[in-house]
Order: C-alpha cells, then sequence, then structure tokens
C-alpha cells in the first residue's frame, strides 16, 4: 500500500517540477528502500504461513497414525489401506494448502477489499456506493448456496480417489495370484472403470467450482453495471462531480481482483473442508479397546488362564462363533487346540490379548478379566503368533527383534536356532541383515513363518500362542521345533492350534473344536481311545505308519 | 529411491516431453483454450474502453441516456460473455487434463502389472500407488496450469511488451535489460527447486510405504506393543518429510519473491533513470508515468508465470517419476510370434529340461532340475522348507525366467507362449489367500462376467465351501471387506480352492495349498478337484506326507536338486531321504530320544 502512494507522491513531484536531480535520487532510493522492505516483509509471513501449515500437517499425519494405532482390528477390517492411505496423503494435504496458501492470499485480498472499500466510502457519494454493492451483497448467498454443492462434489472425487487408490493397492499386492490367473485384463477393466469414475466426479466439481469462481467476477460486474448507469445518470445530472464518477469505477475495478481472491479460496476452503470433514470422521472413531479406566498393573504374569465363555459373537456378526467355552489352563501347561476349519480357533485365541474384546468377565489370566489388566500387561505377557505371520520389509535382524528392541545379536541367533531358521538365515549371503521384501515375499513359505515363531520367542511371554504357525514347515523341522518348544516352554503356558495333529501330540490337555463348541477334551492317548472326532482325524494322518513300521 | 546423480537435467526435462503425446489427442481442445482465453482477455480489455467510451460521450457533456443505458448493457453483455468464455476455458482445459491422466493413469497400471515377480519382490505397493495416485496428478498440473498460464500470462507480457515499445523504442529496448536478468535468477533457481521438489516428493513416497505397510501389519504392533516404537519412526519419516517440505516451500516463496523485489527494483530505476531525464527534458513526463506503470504491469503476470515454474518443475519431478517405471522394461514378455495353443489341444504335459535358476545372480536356488510330468498325472513335490519347491512352480507359472535350460508345456517352450494363454492353461493355488473388497461370488468368479452365478456355486459345492458361504448373512453376495479378514483362514483357502474350479485350467498347481485345512476337509477338496477335472494334471506340494501318498510320481527336492522320484512304495523301498521324512511324518514319535537327534535329512548346510 505504500508503494503506489510514494510512487504518486513521486509523479505529483516530478511533474511539478519541484524535484531535483538529488530528490530524484532520494525518491528512487526511498522506492526501492520500500519495495525490498515491503517483498521482505510479506516474503517472511508467507514463510511462516507456509511453515506452520507444514507443521500442521506433520502434526496432523502423526495424529492420524497414533490414532490407527489405537484402532482395533475389527476397524481394520472394514477398511481398506488404500482407502486411509489417501486420508493421510490426499486429504491432509488438501488441508495444509487451504491453510497455507489460503491464508495468504484471503488475509491479503481481505485487507485490499477492506482499504479499497473505506477510500470508496471516503471519497464518493454513499448512496452511490451502497447501491452499486447491491449485487456484490448477493455473493454471500452464493457462496451459501453453492459452497455445499462444492463441497459434496469434493467428497465425491475423494472417495473416487480413494476407490482407485484401493484397487490398485488390492492388485498390486495380489499380483502374484492376477498374473497367475491371467487376470491382468480384468484387472485393467476394473481399475479403468475406477478412473473414468474419478474423471466423471472431477469434471463435476470442475463444472460447479467455475461456476462458483465465474459468479463472483459477474457480481462485481453487475456492480460495475449498476455504477455506471446510476453513477453516470447521476454524472450526467450533476449531482457528482465527473471526478468522482471516474475515481469512484476506477476504485470498484479494484474490488474485483480481491473479490475473485476471495472467491478463490472459499472454493479452495470448501474442497479442504470436504477433506477435513472425511479427517474428522475418521479421528472420531472411538479406540474400542483400550486400557480400562483403573487398569490392573501384574509384576509378573504366572500364565493362568480361565475361560468362561456362554458365548461369543462378532462384533458385526449374526450368530454366535464361540459358545458355551470352559477351560482352565493352569500355569505351565501345554494345550493344543484343534478342530474343523471355522470351527473357532483363531477366534478363541485372539480374545486372549484382546484382538477382539471377549464379553466382560469371560476369559481371566492369572484370575484377572483381561479387560480389567493393562493393554501393557496384558499383551506384555503374550506372545502370539497370528496365523498369516506378517513380516516388516525391514532386514531379518530388525523383524526379529520387533517385540524386543533391545535384543542382543546372540539372543536373535538363539531365537532363530529355536524356530529352526536360523540354518537358513546363514545361508543368505547377508545373514541377519537379508531385507525380506514387501511381508517377506523374497523367503519362502516356512522361513516366513519360522520368523515368525523366532520373533514371538524372543519376546519370551510367560504365555505363548502357535495359530497354525507349523503348517508351512515340513514334518521334521516341525518336529525339531515341537522339541525345542518343549523344553523352553518348561512352567510356562503354551496354546497351539494345528491341524496336524503331530504339533499337539504332547499337549497336556487337547480340546476339539467343532462349530465353536468344545466337542471333546483329554490328552492324546485319551481321546484316540474315546474314538470321537479326534481319533477320526489320527486316523486319516495315520494311514501309512504301519508300512515304515514294517 | 535417490535422485540418480548420473542423470542430467536435460534427461528429466526429456521424460516430461515423454509424456507430452497423452496430450496430443486433445491438440484442439488446447487450441480452443486459447481461443477462448483470448476472448476473455478481449472482453476484460473492452470493459474500461466501454467506460472510457460513456466517460467521454455521454457524462463529459451533452450525452444521451438511452445511450449510457445502452453502453451498460453492452458492458453487462460483454462481461457475460468474457465468463462465459472463461468458464467454457476452464471446462475444456480441465476435462482435457483429466482424459490426459486417465489415460497415463491407466497405461501406468498396465505396465506396472506387466512387470516381472522380481520387479514387485524390490518395489513396495505403496510407492507404486503413490505413482499411479498422487505423480499423476501433479503431472496433469503442467497441462492444464502450466499450459494455461503460459498462455495467458504469456499474452499479456507480449502485449505489454509491445506496448512499451509503441510508446517509446528506444527506453522500451533500455528496459529489455530486465529479460536476462529474469531467465538467470530463473535458472539459478532451477536446479536448487527441482532438489527440493525431488527430496520433498521421495520422502513424502517414504511416508507413504511406511504407512501402507504398518496399516496392514497393525495388529502384529499392537500384539508386540510397539505402537510408541513405529510412532516414533513414523514421527521420524514426517519429520523429514516436513523438513523437506519447508525448504522447498522457503525456496518458492524467495524465489517468486525475489522477482518481486526485482519487479520492484525495476521501477525504483526506472524512476530514477527516468527522472532524471525528465529534469533534462530527454523525456516526456507522460511519457515515464506510463513506463512506470507498464514495468509495473508488467511484473503481474511475470510473477504468475514464475509461480508455474514451481510448478513446472514439480511436474518433471512427477514426470521422471513417472518415466521411470515406464522406461523399466518387463523383464518377461511375449514372444513376437507365439505359439497358438487352445484349451482344447492342451494335454498338460509338462517337462523341465536342466533348468537352473536364482534370484539373485550368485545364488542359485535351483541347480539342474529336469522331470517330466505326463498329461493327467497328479504328482508331489517334497522336501524341506527352503528347498526350492515354489520356486519351481514360479517358473512354471513364468513369474521368472530360468538362468538356464527351459520348460515345455505340451512340447512347447513356455516362453513361446503368450503369458495370457498360459496362465489359462495353468492355475495355481498357494497357501497366503489373496481375496479382493466385493462379494464372495466376484472373489469366485474373479470379477470376470463370463462366469455366470451357476459356475459359482457349482465351484463352491465343489470344493465344499459352499457350505460356509451359505451360513454367512448374505449368501454369496457377502461383501467381503478388508481382503477377506472375516473369513477364517481355512474358509479363504476354500474360496480359493473355489476359484481354480471356476476357471479350470488343464493344469493345477497347489502349493500348499491345504496347509490351513483339516484333514477332513482337505480330503474333501481333493476329492472335489479330481471329480471335475478327472484327466487334469495336477502338481502338488505338500508338507503333510498324506496328501500326496498316491501320487502317480513325488519329486523330493533338496537344496535345489531333485534328489528321488518314484511312486510312495518305489521311494519308501529306496529307503533314502523320503523314506526318513515319511518315517518321521506321523503323528507319533518312536522315542523321546529322537526328538532331540537333529535328523540326518535335509536343509542343512552341506
Ligand atoms: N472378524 C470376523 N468377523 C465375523 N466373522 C468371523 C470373523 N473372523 C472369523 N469369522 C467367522 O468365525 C468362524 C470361526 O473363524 P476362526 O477364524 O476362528 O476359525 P478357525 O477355527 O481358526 O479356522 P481355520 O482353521 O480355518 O483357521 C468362521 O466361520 C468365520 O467365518
Ligand atoms: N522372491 C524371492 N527373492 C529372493 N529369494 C527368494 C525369493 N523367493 C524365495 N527365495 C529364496 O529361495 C529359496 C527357495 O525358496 P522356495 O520358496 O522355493 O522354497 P520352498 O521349497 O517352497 O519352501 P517352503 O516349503 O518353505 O515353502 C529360499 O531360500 C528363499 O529364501
Ligand atoms: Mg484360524
Ligand atoms: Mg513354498
Amino acid at each position: 500500500m505504500q508503494f503506489p502512494h510514494l510512487l504518486g507522491a513521486f509523479t505529483d513531484a516530478l511533474e511539478a517540477g519541484r524535484l531535483t536531480a538529488g530528490g530524484v535520487g532520494r525518491f528512487a532510493l526511498e522506492l526501492l528502500a520500500v519495495g525490498v522492505l515491503n517483498v521482505v516483509l510479506y516474503g517472511i509471513g508467507q514463510y511462516r504461513n507456509g511453515r506452520l501449515s507444514r507443521d500442521f500437517e506433520y502434526q496432523l499425519r502423526r495424529r492420524l497414525f497414533a490414532h490407527w494405532e489405537q484402532l482395533s482390528t475389527a476397524y481394520f477390517r472394514h477398511r481398506s489401506i488404500g482407502d486411509l492411505l489417501n486420508h493421510a496423503m490426499t486429504d491432509v494435504q488438501a488441508v495444509r494448502e487451504a491453510l497455507g496458501g489460503g491464508v495468504n492470499i484471503l488475509t491479503n485480498a481481505v485487507f485490499l477489499l477492506l482499504s479499497t472499500l473505506v477510500m470508496t466510502f471516503r471519497t464518493v457519494s454513499v448512496k452511490l456506493t451502497l447501491v452499486s454493492m447491491i449485487p456484490i451483497a448477493f455473493i454471500p448467498v452464493f457462496v451459501v448456496w453453492l459452497g455445499p454443492r462444492v463441497r459434496q462434489a469434493s467428497r465425491r472425487v475423494q472417495e473416487a480417489l480413494s476407490d482407485m487408490a484401493d484397487l490398485a493397492e488390492e492388485s498390486l499386492t495380489a499380483i502374484r495370484l492376477v498374473k497367475a490367473s491371467g487376470s491382468e485384463p480384468v484387472e485393467e477393466r476394473r481399475f479403468t472403470e475406477r478412473v473414468n469414475e474419478i474423471v466423471r466426479r472431477q469434471v463435476g466439481l470442475y463444472r460447479r467450482s467455475a461456476l462458483f469462481q465465474s459468479t463472483i467476477p459477474l457480481m462485481s460486474s453487475l456492480s460495475f453495471f449498476v455504477a455506471l448507469l446510476y453513477g453516470g445518470t447521476l454524472a450526467m445530472r450533476h449531482q457528482i462531480p465527473l471526478g468522482a464518477f471516474v475515481a469512484f469505477t476506477l476504485y470498484l475495478t479494484m474490488l474485483t481482483t480481491p473479490l475473485q481472491q476471495i472467491g478463490f479460496v472459499i472454493n479452495n476452503f470448501q474442497r479442504a473442508s470436504a477433506s477435513l470433514a472425511r479427517l474428522s470422521a475418521l479421528l472420531a472413531e472411538v479406540p474400542e479397546i483400550q486400557d480400562p479406566p483403573h487398569p490392573v498393573v501384574l509384576e509378573r504374569v504366572r500364565g493362568e488362564i480361565e475361560i468362561d465363555l456362554p458365548s461369543y459373537t462378532y462384533p458385526d456378526g449374526a450368530v454366535p462363533v464361540l459358545e458355551d467355552i470352559h477351560l482352565h489352563v493352569r500355569a505351565g501347561q501345554t494345550v493344543g487346540i484343534v478342530g474343523r476349519t471355522g470351527a473357532g480357533k483363531t477366534t478363541l485365541v485372539s480374545l486372549l490379548p484382546r484382538v477382539f474384546d471377549p464379553p466382560p468377565g469371560t476369559v481371566r489370566i492369572d484370575g484377572i478379566d483381561v479387560r480389567d489388566l493393562s493393554l501393557a500387561t496384558l499383551r506384555g505377557a503374550i506372545a502370539y503368533v497370528p496365523q498369516d505371520g506378517f513380516l516388516f520389509s525391514a532386514s531379518i535382524a530388525d523383524n526379529l527383534r520387533f517385540g524386543r528392541a533391545d535384543a542382543t545379536m546372540p539372543a536373535l541367533e538363539r531365537a532363530a536356532e529355536d524356530a529352526a531358521v536360523l540354518g537358513d538365515i546363514r545361508r543368505f549371503p547377508e545373514g541377519m541383515d537379508t531385507i525380506v521384501g514387501e511381508r517377506g515375499v523374497t523367503l519362502s513359505g516356512g522361513q516366513r513363518q519360522r520368523l515368525a515363531i523366532a520373533r514371538a520367542l524372543l519376546k519370551d511371554a510367560p504365555i505363548l500362542v502357535l495359530d497354525d504357525s507349523l503348517s508351512a514347515v515340513d514334518m521334521n523341522t516341525e518336529k525339531r521345533i515341537i522339541a525345542r518348544l518343549r523344553e523352553l516352554r518348561q512352567g510356562k503356558t503354551t496354546l497351539i492350534i494345528a491341524h496336524r495333529l503331530s504339533a499337539v501330540r504332547h499337549a497336556d490337555v487337547i480340546i476339539v473344536l467343532e462349530r465353536g463348541r468344545v466337542v471333546e477334551r483329554g490328552t492324546h492317548e485319551e481321546l484316540v481311545a474315546a474314538g470321537g472326532l479326534y481319533a477320526e482325524m489320527y486316523a486319516r494322518q495315520q494311514t501309512g505308519e504301519g508300512e515304515v513300521a514294517g | 529411491m535417490k535422485a540418480d546423480p548420473g542423470r542430467t537435467e536435460g534427461g528429466e526435462f526429456r521424460s516430461l516431453m515423454r509424456l507430452i503425446p497423452y496430450a496430443r489427442p486433445y491438440l484442439w481442445h488446447f487450441v480452443g483454450v486459447v481461443l477462448l482465453v483470448l476472448i476473455f482477455n478481449g472482453s476484460t480489455v473492452l470493459q474500461p474502453y466501454l467506460v472510457k467510451l460513456a466517460i467521454d460521450r455521454d457524462l463529459a457533456g451533452g450525452g444521451h441516456p438511452g445511450h449510457l443505458l445502452f453502453l451498460s448493457l453492452l458492458y453487462v453483455g460483454i462481461v457475460v460473455a468474457g465468463l462465459a468464455a472463461n468458464y467454457s476455458q476452464i471446462m475444456l482445459l480441465q476435462s482435457a487434463g483429466q482424459q490426459i491422466i486417465r489415460r497415463i493413469r491407466i497405461d501406468l497400471f498396465t505396465h506396472i502389472e506387466r512387470q516381472g515377480m522380481r520387479y514387485f519382490d524390490h518395489n513396495a505397493t505403496g510407492r507404486l500407488v503413490t505413482h499411479i495416485a498422487n505423480d499423476t496428478e501433479t503431472v496433469n498440473q503442467f497441462f492444464t496450469q502450466f499450459f494455461l498460464s503460459m498462455i495467458r500470462d504469456g499474452l499479456s507480457v507480449v502485449m505489454i511488451i509491445i506496448a512499451m515499445f509503441e510508446l517509446d523504442v528506444r527506453v522500451a529496448a533500455e528496459c529489455m535489460v530486465i529479460l536476462p536478468v529474469i531467465a538467470l535468477v530463473a535458472v539459478l533457481f532451477r536446479r536448487t527447486l527441482r532438489r527440493a521438489y525431488q527430496t520433498t516428493r521421495t520422502r513424502l513416497s517414504n511416508i507413504v510405504a511406511f504407512l501402507a505397510e504398518n496399516l496392514a501389519g497393525m495388529r502384529i504392533i499392537q500384539i508386540f506393543q510397539q505402537e510408541a516404537r513405529q510412532a516414533e519412526a513414523f514421527r521420524e519419516l514426517a519429520d523429514t518429510h516436513r523438513g523437506a517440505s519447508v525448504i522447498e516451500y522457503g525456496v518458492s516463496v524467495l524465489f517468486n519473491r525475489s522477482f518481486e523485489m526485482l519487479g520492484n527494483a525495476a521501477v525504483a530505476a526506472v524512476a530514477w533513470a527516468g527522472g532524471l531525464a525528465v529534469l533534462h527534458h530527454a523525456m516526456a513526463f507522460g511519457t515515464l508515468y506510463a513506463f512506470i506503470s507498464y514495468i509495473r504491469q508488467f511484473f503481474g503476470p511475470i510473477n504468475a508465470l514464475t509461480q508455474q515454474w514451481n510448478t513446472l518443475q514439480s511436474s518433471i519431478v512427477s514426470a521422471d517419476r513417472i518415466s521411470r517405471v515406464f522406461q523399466q522394461a518387463p523383464e518377461i514378455t511375449d514372444p513376437a510370434q507365439p505359439i497358438e495353443l487352445t484349451a482344447g489341444q492342451v494335454r498338460g504335459h509338462i517337462r523341465f529340461e536342466r533348468v537352473s535358476f536364482g534370484y539373485r545372480p550368485g545364488q542359485p536356488v535351483l541347480h539342474d532340475v529336469s522331470f517330466e510330468v505326463k498329461p493327467g498325472w497328479f504328482v508331489g513335490f517334497v522336501g524341506a522348507t527352503g528347498a526350492g519347491k515354489s520356486s519351481l512352480m514360479s517358473l512354471l507359472l513364468r513369474f521368472y525366467d530360468p538362468d538356464a535350460g527351459r520348460i515345455l508345456l505340451d512340447g512347447v517352450d513356455i516362453r513361446q507362449l503368450r503369458q495370457a494363454d498360459l496362465h489359462r492353461f495353468v492355475g495355481w493355488v498357494q497357501q497366503d489367500v489373496n481375496l479382493f473388497s466385493g462379494t464372495i461370488a466376484d472373489n469366485i468368479r474373479m470379477f470376470r462376467s463370463e462366469i455366470s452365478d451357476a459356475e459359482v456355486r457349482k465351484a463352491a459345492e465343489v470344493v465344499g465351501a459352499a457350505e460356509f458361504i451359505e451360513r454367512l448373512p448374505d449368501g454369496y453376495d457377502t461383501f467381503l471387506h478388508g481382503k477377506g479378514a472375516n473369513l477364517s483362514m481355512g474358509e479363504r483357502q476354500l474360496l480359493a480352492f473355489a476359484r481354480v474350479v471356476a476357471l479350470n485350467p488343464r493344469v493345477l498347481i497347489l502349493d500348499e495349498a491345504t496347509a490351513n485345512l483339516d484333514s477332513r476337509t482337505e480330503a474333501w477338496v481333493q476329492r472335489g478337484l479330481r471329480a471335475v477335472a478327472r484327466e487334469r494334471t495336477t502338481l502338488v506340494i505338500a508338507h503333510r506326507l498324506a496328501t500326496i501318498r498316491d501320487a502317480d510320481q513325488i519329486f523330493v527336492l533338496d537344496h535345489g536338486h531333485i534328489v528321488e522320484q518314484g511312486t510312495h512304495d518305489e521311494l519308501l523301498a529306496l529307503n533314502g531321504l523320503y523314506a526318513d521324512l515319511w518315517a518321521k511324518s506321523g503323528t507319533e514319535y518312536e522315542s523321546e530320544a529322537e526328538w532331540k537327534t537333529t535328523p540326518k535329512t535335509l536343509s542343512h548346510p552341506r
């Protein structure tokens, strides 16, 4: 604002012939100084604003991640990774941009607008100004009407983008299957559908926001029209001086730019608010599984497990998956769990570390309801090898020490040895430093599984749960691992789910699940003798034994 | 993921140029945009002119109210026309832009899907997704924002320059010294800007990769209570990204502001030189005034253009990232003249001839493997974990090409077949099941419309999946979220079996596909598989030896060698590795002592 003013003073003085050569120099210097100062100050402001919005972006991402870390498996089952990623990337960015760029332009524009308005009111007839402002006064109405539409269109665009990211992520994760089944054309078709949807919605969004952005200049032009007509008439009738009219029209043109900018920013804000709404919906998700209000912290967990579960139904399930489960595992016992596919084995053990929440009071560890224990105590006491041993795309060593960051190399090697995977690791040229690829793709199935076991063993928890974790290793290796486990887990509680009975043969007690109920329980010998389901499985797996013996 | 230092700047620019063909079909759109911009600009130039007319003709003296009304209406008309042009321009340009990214996205996705498996072993999915989702978006800005600004602001600059020259050629020419200075500043900043963008983008995609992986493994994080540690790792990533992003922003602010500074300095310089000239009567005051306002106007579009210089740099960086993906030629390609085989012809004869293979040079996984599978055979592969069984199957599926030797399907080298054909003949089920967001039925038919609902049901019934599917709330229409997380592992495997039955390949590979099934379900599945295709060739990898006991032939792998082969009985008679495995495959152990002794078998360092 100072710069034009100074320039005006300069030209005035020059025109009036009031300047010497030195005066010109001084003016030029002053102009330069003001110009530099202006730019520097504005630049600093802009930079700080930008930094602030980047801080915001950073905080928001961290917050999102921290939030996700609290949400339970039940939540993630319904969300796809591509969608969540899109939230963390595109939506956060949209908000940042609106904040950073928008605020800059907005402050600038509002300042310009206000100062022009003040000048207008000061120099020109108030009535003329007011009358001419009528069309401009409609702008807010428009904003209110069109704004939500832009916002909604923008939300739909974001959803379409999420869909595409989802499909891409899913399809690339399953690339082996896609290729092996020759499904590339199908996937391309599905991808193309998603992309077409994006185009459709984007064009819809542009239609609305172009309308939005055209309306504002239209309104200000209408204002100009009124000024021209009404002011012109006034001037023709000599009710206002011609000079005032000219000045007024000039001011009105000066209004257009900031108005346009404000329209632009509001438009951006609308879009960002769609993203913000998506983000806040995400952040509003209440973590289901949390520390209780008064968590019980145990110094040492013995590993006694009591389950008295009348029934368990998944949060979104219709029928109970488990019914009438009563189980008492004394500290140090080894329990085998077998049963048909879909019988509820995984469900049962996932109640222990509260991957899913059991009904209150139904699952107790050392006599205390798992829901009353602090999550740290509870999960610290359980080493769980899930059925799909997930590995991170880090080195083998990093994967092994995932549960215990401070584990030494000998400790890692011991755990690897216990899980019978040390030999494999040693055979890799980079040994423990081998990077395993995403989800361990560069390992064989059995190597992946044994690493997951080693990772759990390293945790050395009072309770160990193996969920069908020996399914991908050969019988020999399985037996070696089981033998090691028997030594290692002396006096520590161990739950083993398996389909191959050899893995549970030695258990102190074996329970057989069928359709969510415990149908048999006992030791291997008892169950074989009982001649029930277990004996049938045993018979199936024993075919051929005799020949070897013979 | 670091920028390759060997690349030249020109090389990067060329990657943007390589994407230009995508814009070619929309040439007329762009021409239209230019015209519409001209109309819009014309309308903005006309507006003040009309006002001037009104002032001069009507207001200055003796005007006519009717004429004034006419002018005012004309004014509104021109404004509306201009805005209509502007609106159409936005729509035209943006839809062209959207069509361009659409094409790039589709091509990118297609290209990535065509890559060999080695590519996926080393490229994180999250990163690939950012190329498809975000880099394309940035490149789009080149075709829309950058292009528009070039036209609109470029036009303004040219017009102002012309006006200056019309006014006074000598002074205008002197003012033009500003141009090389502008170019110099732009060039000086180019490298820094680009590097800043590069760093930010790389770090952003690190964030994406981290998030993608950690969201997938969230259960592990929670079970191992590593929330704090992963949050800290994430904080670090986000922090380095923030750092880069702030620097990037700082550089671009510095860049843009330095132009404004230049503009103000230029005004001061003109004021000074011109002021002196006016004092010495070398220049008319009016000329100086005009020049000062021209110089000021000149920097408006120049500033807008320099904003776009940023866009250009970031587009170049993204285009470069995209180009690198495009430049990566698929390792496995179809032959120029593929041998045509129809599904009816294929008998399912498989032959491996002296096949050697390693994932990395110098680390062979399979050594000189030869074997033959006759049509309709049911063969088993056994061996310790890590022996190379799955690798063998990957070769048959052409996920990788062998380093030496060849693989024949019905006497034809599989490298001479189209991959699409090969994959139609050879089906594959493995232990890890991939499910897609979609209904159960869609997952079974793999979204192929040619497989009817009846076939889907039939397939599910054959493998015994129908039982659990019908128990689900919506049966076959049950929607699977999150890759089928609400099914038990065995149920997922049953779906995979149903899938392969629906696709009905001639050759079927089962890679520990029944590992998560109980014996009874497994037996049922196998009976089902045989029932639908009695003459199908089936290759089975299994650790549960009972599964392959009745196989026509069993191959025993050890450290990438086939060490034994024969029927179950023959192998037992051989009393070698297989016999040893078999002896230990039962549920019982001969003695406690046996546990402790390391078996004399497989997978021990030689
Ligand atoms: N998250 C879930 N939501 C709803 N239903 C589920 C969920 N997870 C599993 N189910 C259902 O609960 C039943 C029991 O599943 P569970 O995973 O416990 O079986 P399982 O005994 O471990 O089987 P498998 O041996 O195949 O792993 C199945 O019918 C399954 O479809
Ligand atoms: N994509 C890959 N990149 C690099 N190395 C690999 C890759 N896949 C497997 N390997 C290595 O090749 C060897 C053989 O692996 P393969 O998967 O063929 O074994 P396998 O016999 O199927 O074992 P399992 O019974 O455990 O599944 C292993 O040492 C493994 O680490
Ligand atoms: Mg399970
Ligand atoms: Mg394998």
